[in-house]
């Protein structure tokens, strides 16, 4: 639905027919023991075992280009600013300009380090219907309001994303123009989200009410059916077993 | 201000799920505690979506926009939804839009979800100095803005700095942290001018909305 996050959920790759909550455990756990990775040799084999997981899922590299744009401007500034302010091995100066060892190679463990969860984390959410995927964080254990809350939200965003891009156009139609920082603009801006709100709290009214005349709170909550075959609980030993492998070489290597 | 994945060491991270998952235990204890917690979940749950699609607006501060992060006015609305709010908006800014991460979605939850609480906390002293006119409510809605924004950016420039897998000098570390929060000083004032503008207009048309 929401900005095309699932859009590739119905291809056929071994990854798609894992069992959603399988692959909820070994694709987190090996997000965490990618997190865990400080030694610079691990950052190859990270790599490696990225993109066969990317290549096992079938999804298309436009989808992982497309999503690497988002997440620019935070890393693009500590790119600027690591390799000429950390350190003390100057490997090349140009005037004032020095690029320093320790912050080059600090760099490259955030940049591979970042592309590597963001990739996995795109696998796991990419390779099933979201709504899905969070029914199997609820069959995982995810508390009932937060998993509500979740669904609901998930819902609703789109709708008002929708809303408010018709207040915004309705605002521009009359006139306003938002160039400056003023006190007016401020308080018109204020006016809109308080607007924003005041329809999502009256929806919510109806929400809640149609959902009690479909039983919510009532009726036994009916449990999704997720069937687990053989080849899930191996998929999810091997992935488990690949990222406590990350996790072992670490310690080692740093000990 | 999202922390992205890849820069804080794993020992953060967990701390940051820790964390997360021991104030969320406490909301929801909180929450239970509600008159009818199952009539809040909907409104909680389509303000959250709410709160992410306003999220989207750009205020012009020259020479460029900035988008607000709204924490404290997420507190003084929801209360105790307000960490949960916090923690799924994340969750879905982290895989809709590669903002922050899911490996820092405990880090990025703690550090703007529990300003929201204090922000909360804040807005509701109106009620025990027994001043809930529009003056009042004003001032400690903008305290509420101001300070939600102005704790969660101490902490990010806290964790990114100290964290850096590479040694700075601690005092650079030091004088970076205190600059880098001064520079903030403009932002915290506009979200909490703009916190007290959208409270002012919930009142005025809403004001169940700020009533807990």
């Amino acid at each position: 639905m929401t900005r095309g996050l699932d859009a590739y959920a119905y291809l056929k790759s071994p990854i798609h027919r894992w069992e959603v909550r399988c692959k909820l455990v070994s694709l987190l756990a090996l997000i965490f023991a990618f997190a865990f990775v400080q030694q610079l040799i691990l950052l190859p084999a990270m790599v490696v075992v990225t993109l066969i997981y990317y290549g096992i899922s079938r999804l298309p590299v436009a989808f992982l280009l497309k999503r690497l744009r988002y997440p620019g401007f935070f890393l693009a500034a500590i790119a600027i600013l690591l390799p000429f302010s950390v350190g003390d091995t100057v490997i090349w100066q140009a005037g004032f300009l020095a690029l320093r060892q320790e912050g080059l190679l600090a760099l490259i463990l955030i940049i591979t380090r970042f592309l590597c969860i963001l990739t996995v984390g795109l696998i796991l959410f990419g390779t099933a219907p979201f709504l899905t995927s969070i029914k199997a964080m609820r069959e995982l254990g995810l508390p009932a309001v937060l998993a509500d809350m979740t669904l609901l939200s998930y819902r609703y965003i789109e709708q008002f994303g929708e809303d408010l891009r018709r207040m915004q156009t309705a605002m521009r139609l009359r006139g306003f123009r938002v160039n400056n920082l003023s006190r007016r603009n401020l308080t018109v801006l204020a006016s809109l989200i308080g607007s924003l709100l005041v329809r999502s709290y009256d929806q919510s009214q109806q929400v809640y009410q149609a959902m009690i005349l479909r039983g919510y709170g009532c009726v036994p909550r009916r449990r999704q059916r997720f069937k687990t075959h053989a080849s899930d609980l191996v998929a999810l030993v091997v992935t488990c077993f690949v990222a406590i492998g990350f996790v072992v070489a670490e310690i080692v290597l740093a000990s | 201000m999202h922390i992205p994945d890849g820069i804080l060491p794993a020992s953060i991270i967990v701390a940051g799920y820790a964390t997360t998952g021991g104030v969320t235990w406490y909301s929801l204890r909180q929450i239970k505690r509600d008159r009818n917690p199952q009539e809040n979940i909907p409104k909680a749950s389509l303000l959250t979506a709410a709160f992410f699609v306003a999220s989207w607006i750009h205020i012009p501060v020259p020479p460029a926009s900035v988008h607000l992060i709204l924490n404290g006015l997420l507190g003084t609305i929801l209360g105790y939804y307000a960490f949960p709010a916090i923690l799924i908006g994340l969750f879905f800014q982290a895989v809709m839009f590669q903002h922050g991460g899911l490996s820092t979605l405990g880090v990025n939850a703690s550090m703007f979800g529990i300003p929201a609480l204090l922000a909360y906390h804040l807005f509701q002293l109106r009620y025990k100095i027994g001043k809930n006119n529009r003056v009042w409510t004003g001032i400690f809605a903008f305290l509420a803005g101001a300070g939600g924004l102005g704790l969660s950016v101490v902490l990010f420039f806290i964790l990114i700095i100290t964290n850096i897998p590479a040694n700075i000098d601690a005092t650079v570390e030091r004088n970076a942290i205190y600059g880098l929060v001064l520079a903030h000083i403009p932002l915290m004032l506009i979200e909490g001018a703009f916190t007290a503008a959208v409270a002012l207009f919930l009142m005025r048309v809403k004001p169940e909305l700020l009533e807990q």
